[in-house]
């Protein structure tokens, strides 16, 4: 799945992340627990392939490469992703 | 400064009922005369009013003596006080950070406004005024939402106009579920026979991906609506969204909060409560700086320029639509 334009725009972001992700996100999606796959940043600045999760996932995390097509891969547990509903708790420090 | 503000707070406790009642006077206190604008070193008894009028126009007991007991006063201007009004209130204008929601759910956020070619319209989250696809152009919008006590007879501040449908997974049969594995063998039989290599399995069926989770409504009343976001301002321009930008919003629970954007590009399953999930793509991901009922917020810049809406997170991130995408789909602008 190659969406034109969707590379190389941003920057610091080389040609291609994009597309690779694109490529390899519908099988991490697959994985139990995988809830997102995004484009962030490594320490240094460079563009990573962020693998979010829902929690621990013990069996999920080793079947995850540390590094697709060249660039390396990161996984985060962000937990579960709801639309937010109302009527939780309130105030969070800014 | 150590100044001895007993004599003051004596005369004050004798004098300040009688103050309160003169026409104009809103508050009575203790501070230093101001004159021409100015601090002078002098202690004062000072009557705050809602608007200075010339001594020449006053009579009787509206003029505030210069001297009460000895010490002098003075009188400065501040208008009506009101009562800090929380974001779960009801307000008209009604400004962008407060409560909002269709009839039937509970409450989210109001975004911002923006022109479609019917006029002005309220910016929020599709789950927030056209609850999850479900509603209706027409159906009543209410400030504040339900949940916070808004009722369709007295807060009905504007009707749904339009919305993005939201494209959702097949829901994920239980396990064991006989009939699903049932009809899949069946179909995957059926498509054996017929020489096809696509398999059904009984698991999720992928839907449409979806950009945005955005509706618009239209108010009832122009004028009950505040072209402001509460602590940000009139919105100047859009940016598109990119790695490292620092954001903020306005929301209805937990206000102005601060993040940045932590990953671009991003696709992600919402959970949308009731066993529905939906798939979605290209959106931005900051850190933890929203709960629920923030949805439908917008998310600005560090100046005044929108980024996006804010319609989903998790304990530790903030998933927000690109704001180009939540403009082309609804088809409006700012």
């Amino acid at each position: 799945m190659v969406m034109p334009g969707d590379s190389g725009e941003e920057a610091g972001e080389p040609a291609g992340i994009g597309e690779i992700k694109a490529r390899h996100e519908g099988h991490l999606l697959s994985m139990p627990g995988v809830v997102s796959v995004g484009i962030g940043a490594g320490p240094d600045g460079t563009p990573v392939i962020v693998v979010g999760l829902d929690g621990s996932r013990p069996e999920t995390v080793p079947k995850i490469p540390g590094e697709i097509e060249g660039y390396r891969v990161r996984v985060e547990i962000i937990g579960r992703v709801k639309a937010l509903p109302p009527g939780s708790r309130r105030n969070i420090k800014p | 400064m150590n100044e001895n503000l007993d004599p003051l707070r004596q005369v004050l406790r004798e004098t300040r009922l009688d103050l309160l009642e003169r026409e104009n006077v809103v508050a009575t206190g203790i501070g230093y005369k101001l004159r021409g604008g100015e601090r002078t070193g002098a202690l004062s008894i000072i009557c705050s009013v809602v608007e200075k009028v010339p001594e020449a126009r006053l009579t009787g007991r509206a003029l505030i003596p210069r001297e009460l007991t000895g010490i002098p006063t003075d009188v400065v201007e501040t208008g009506v006080l009101r009562a800090l009004q929380a974001r779960t209130d009801r307000w008209r204008p009604a400004p962008g950070g407060v409560s909002i929601g269709h009839r039937d759910i509970t409450a989210g956020t109001l975004g911002c406004l923006v022109k479609a070619s019917e006029g002005t319209c309220i910016l929020s989250n599709n789950h927030v005024l056209a609850n999850s696809n479900a509603g209706v152009p027409g159906d009543a919008i209410l400030q504040p939402g339900p949940y916070d006590g808004g009722s369709p007879a007295t807060d009905t501040i504007a009707e749904l106009l339009r919305f993005v449908p939201i494209s959702f997974l097949a829901p994920e049969p239980p396990s064991g579920c006989a009939i699903g594995n049932g009809l899949a063998a069946l179909a995957n039989l059926a498509a054996r026979a017929v020489g096809s290599r696509t398999r059904l399995r009984a698991v999720r069926i992928q839907a449409e991906e979806n950009l945005v989770d955005a509706a618009i409504a239209r108010p009832l009343r122009e004028a009950d609506l505040r072209p402001d976001i509460l602590d940000i301002g009139v919105l100047s321009g859009v940016r598109q969204g990119e790695l490292g930008l620092p954001i903020r919003k306005s929301g209805r629970t937990t206000g102005t909060t601060t993040g940045e954007i932590q990953q671009v590009d991003v696709t992600v399953d919402v959970d949308y409560g009731g066993g529905q999930t939906a798939r979605f793509t290209d959106q931005l991901l900051a850190g933890a700086m929203s709960q629920g009922g923030d949805s439908g917020s917008a998310v600005v810049d560090a100046g005044t320029n929108l980024v996006g809406l804010l319609f989903a997170g998790s304990q530790t991130t903030t998933i927000i639509n690109r704001i180009e995408h939540v403009f082309t789909a609804l088809q409006v602008h700012l």
